[in-house]
């Protein structure tokens, strides 16, 4: 997993490790708000497909008790009234309006439904003969159109939510599977370089210590060697110690020099 | 994706594409609108078999894209079969197209864009 | 003595109608309808009395085509007999079509008003309120072209001359002008079963008579009670009734001035009929079941439809008589009802609503 993730390029310093380890602690967080919302958006989801289905069904029954009062009005008026309610249509009596519901943060419209008052195109259709049927006939058709308004509000929620869900889950799966793995995986990495950085500078410091110790050791075996040469010489030409001596002085000043380094 | 406000306060008509009796009993619960002249437009159309599909897909273009006082289109089942191809791309929230049954053709669910997407998401 | 030289002139429509009257649906092909499954049984069912008219018919046709192709019946036989008929029998059926012309030209006049290509509404219009020169009508891109040419054209002059101007027919509501036309068309055919010297003192002058009667009483009060609550006011409202009638002069008055449903049941009380028709769907008791049509299914039966029982039973009466041109108004009635019922009953099974489907009225 860790190699199709990959890491973020950073320099691997302790600075980002701490900013690293902030931004995974903002995307967990942000996970599980995201998951919740997912969640609830799903159950609101879920409710609307399931209303709109009996809906649908609902719509069927109603369209057709509706066609049926349509049939009722030609048979009282006895013919065909269809082209001049075409042509007396002018202003929609029967309008809707739009409102907005919030659900966890989206904002779903929904449709409502209301009639203007005073706009009455056909009024006087049916004069002579068939009015009353043509009146039950409108009402019958507006209550069904009412139920059609309805419905259109919920399959607008339905198309909205079900956009909005996916953005969501395509957002919770991206913190899941890949915003989260490779922060830890950058983190690691910052760690193992970190760690990395400290083996090497302990083995340096090893080296160093190591390198020292025999350093001071040759000294000092040089230094007694010197010492037993000079020991040695002195016992055969006592006047040559006053110019041995010069000399390890001058050997000690190169160490002070070395420890200054250091 | 939710939509701004802007994109449906001022939607507030029904649109209608359907058989006459269909149009004629839609219309009778007054969601007729003529918009006013010199380019009055109607919101429905009636379509017979006489009808081009050309010309219902016009009308469908129009409704739904064109026109921006429409909230709600209705569209008889068995005519959104002849422009199905639209309808099935038509994913918009704004106008909701609502596929009604007519009375020769009583409604079928299977068919129904939306509701096959209902269908769909519950895996049946 | 009026049958003596009937005959001579009007006895082989006579004839011909009396036999048309057979061909009527009875009771027994109405039950057997009413058990059908599809349209296509329907069909089936009507075959003895529509055969070469449905049998080009799709399988499962719609109820519309169905219902189209019972009037191509009709008109077809209508035609032959006004081929047929000469005289005053003539006249007396071209009076009959008048009503039908008026719904066309009522057509043309909303098509020329909103600019559309009349020409198209050539096919909408009913084949009965055919005449020749209907297409010249269409040639009118305006009201006032369309007006004068009515007034040059068609047999409705009459009816326009006196009562509408082309300005009334672009600022009244066309149901208005209808109404107005057929008010004067009903007045002129009352008129013409009256006094012309073939029909006077004969059978026709007597069931015609009742019968316009009883459909102008019909027309002023559907047009009272369907003006209710629209902006129609009381004085157009009289304007439209037509002045003869059992209701004429009194209850027309008083139909003009009803306010609501218990003032047109008082209105027309002092005919016994109609006060009857009214007790019948309870409008007097409350008004609550107006249009009482389908408010309870099956038993309550609407005014509408008491009305077009009432209809039924006179043009039944009326083939009692002989030797007159009245049979063929009342086949003419008989049959257009029995394509409503049967638009019913295939309307009832297209979609299902067999228990409203006995919502017919059958004759025979």
């Amino acid at each position: 997993m860790s190699g199709a993730v990959g890491r973020e390029a950073v320099f691997p310093t302790r600075q980002s490790l701490g900013l690293m380890k902030n931004k995974l602690k903002g995307a967990e967080i942000g996970h599980t708000l995201l998951k919740r919302k997912s969640e609830a958006l799903t159950k609101r989801f879920r409710d609307i497909t399931r209303r709109i289905d009996e809906a649908k069904q609902k719509m069927g029954r109603v369209m057709q008790i509706a066609a049926f009062s349509l049939a009722e009005v030609s048979y009282a008026v006895g013919g065909d009234i269809g082209y001049q309610i075409q042509e007396s249509a002018k202003q929609a009596r029967f309008r809707v309006r739009a409102k907005q519901e919030n659900v966890s943060g989206v904002l779903l419209p929904t449709f409502e439904s209301y009639t203007q008052d005073g706009v009455n195109d056909f009024g006087l259709t049916g004069l002579g003969k068939g009015g009353q049927q043509i009146q039950r006939c409108r009402e019958t058709y507006a209550r069904a159109v009412e139920t059609l308004v309805e419905l259109a509000s919920l399959q607008t929620a339905f198309l909205i939510l079900d956009e909005v869900i996916k953005v969501v889950n395509r957002r919770v799966n991206a913190i899941e599977h890949v915003i989260i793995p490779r922060t830890e995986n950058t983190i690691k990495y910052i760690n193992s370089e970190l760690d990395e950085l400290d083996r090497e500078e302990f083995y340096r410091l090893k080296k160093v210590s190591g390198k020292k110790q025999r350093d001071v050791a040759a000294a000092d075996a040089e230094i007694l060697a010197a010492r037993q040469k000079a020991a040695e010489e002195q016992a055969a030409h006592p006047e040559a110690v006053e110019k041995e001596e010069k000399e390890t002085k001058d050997v000690l000043g190169e160490d002070e020099d070395n420890d200054v380094i250091f | 994706m939710a939509a701004s406000a802007a994109t449906y306060k001022d939607r507030q008509f029904l649109a209608v594409i359907g058989d006459e009796d269909s149009v004629t009993g839609l219309l009778l619960a007054g969601i007729g609108h003529v918009t006013e002249p010199p380019e009055s437009q109607r919101n429905f159309l009636v379509v017979d078999s006489k009808t081009e599909t050309s010309e219902i897909e016009r009308a469908f273009q129009n409704f739904t894209q064109e026109r921006k006082d429409i909230a709600v289109l209705l569209i008889n089942q068995h005519i959104a079969e002849r422009i199905r191809h639209s309808v099935d791309t038509f994913t918009d929230p704004f106008p909701a197209v609502l596929e009604i049954p007519s009375k020769d053709h009583p409604y079928d669910p299977e068919k129904d864009s939306v509701l096959k997407r209902v269908r769909r998401l519950f895996g049946e | 003595m009026e049958g003596l030289f009937f005959n001579i002139n009007g006895g082989y429509v006579e004839g011909i109608v009396r036999g048309y009257r057979n061909s009527l649906l009875s009771g027994q092909n109405y039950s057997n309808l009413t058990q059908c499954e599809t349209i296509d049984d329907v069909k089936l069912q009507l075959a003895p009395s529509y055969g070469d008219f449905l049998s080009s018919l799709p399988p499962n046709p719609s109820t519309s085509d169905l219902a189209g192709r019972m009037t191509d019946k009709l008109v077809s036989e209508f035609k032959y007999l006004i081929a047929q008929s000469t005289g005053s029998t003539a006249k007396f059926l071209e009076y009959m079509t008048y009503g039908y012309m008026i719904d066309n030209i009522a057509l043309l006049i909303t098509g020329t008003l909103h600019e559309r290509d009349t020409r198209e509404l050539l096919e909408r219009c009913h084949p009965l309120g055919w005449f020749e020169t209907l297409p010249v009508l269409c040639v009118a891109t305006n009201i006032e072209e369309l007006y004068n040419s009515v007034l040059i054209e068609t047999p409705l002059a009459a009816y326009f001359k006196e009562s509408l101007s082309h300005q009334d027919l672009d600022e009244l509501n066309i149901e208005i002008v209808r109404n107005t036309l057929y008010k004067n068309y009903l007045e002129d055919f009352y008129n013409f079963v009256n006094t012309h010297p073939d029909f006077s003192g004969t059978p026709t002058q007597d069931v015609m008579a009742q019968i316009l009667q009883f459909e102008a009483d019909r027309r002023a009060i559907n047009i009272t009670l369907n003006s209710f609550g629209t902006e129609l006011s009381k004085q157009e409202r009289r304007k439209l009734y037509p002045e003869f009638g059992q209701l004429y002069p009194e209850g027309s008055l008083m139909l003009s001035r009803a306010e609501d449903v218990e003032g047109v049941a008082l209105a027309v009380s002092a005919v016994a009929d109609y006060k009857a028709f009214f007790d019948a769907v309870g409008l007097s008791q409350g008004g609550g079941g107006l249009g009482g049509m389908g408010g309870g299914p099956g038993d309550g039966k609407s005014l509408e439809d008491l009305f077009y029982q009432k209809e039924m039973d006179m043009s039944k009466l009326v083939f009692t008589r002989q030797f007159t041109p009245a049979v063929v108004y009342a086949w003419m009635k008989l049959k257009e009802q029995e394509i409503r019922n049967v638009t019913w009953i295939a309307e009832c099974i297209a979609q299902n609503q067999k228990d409203r489907i006995g919502n017919f009225i059958s004759v025979f």
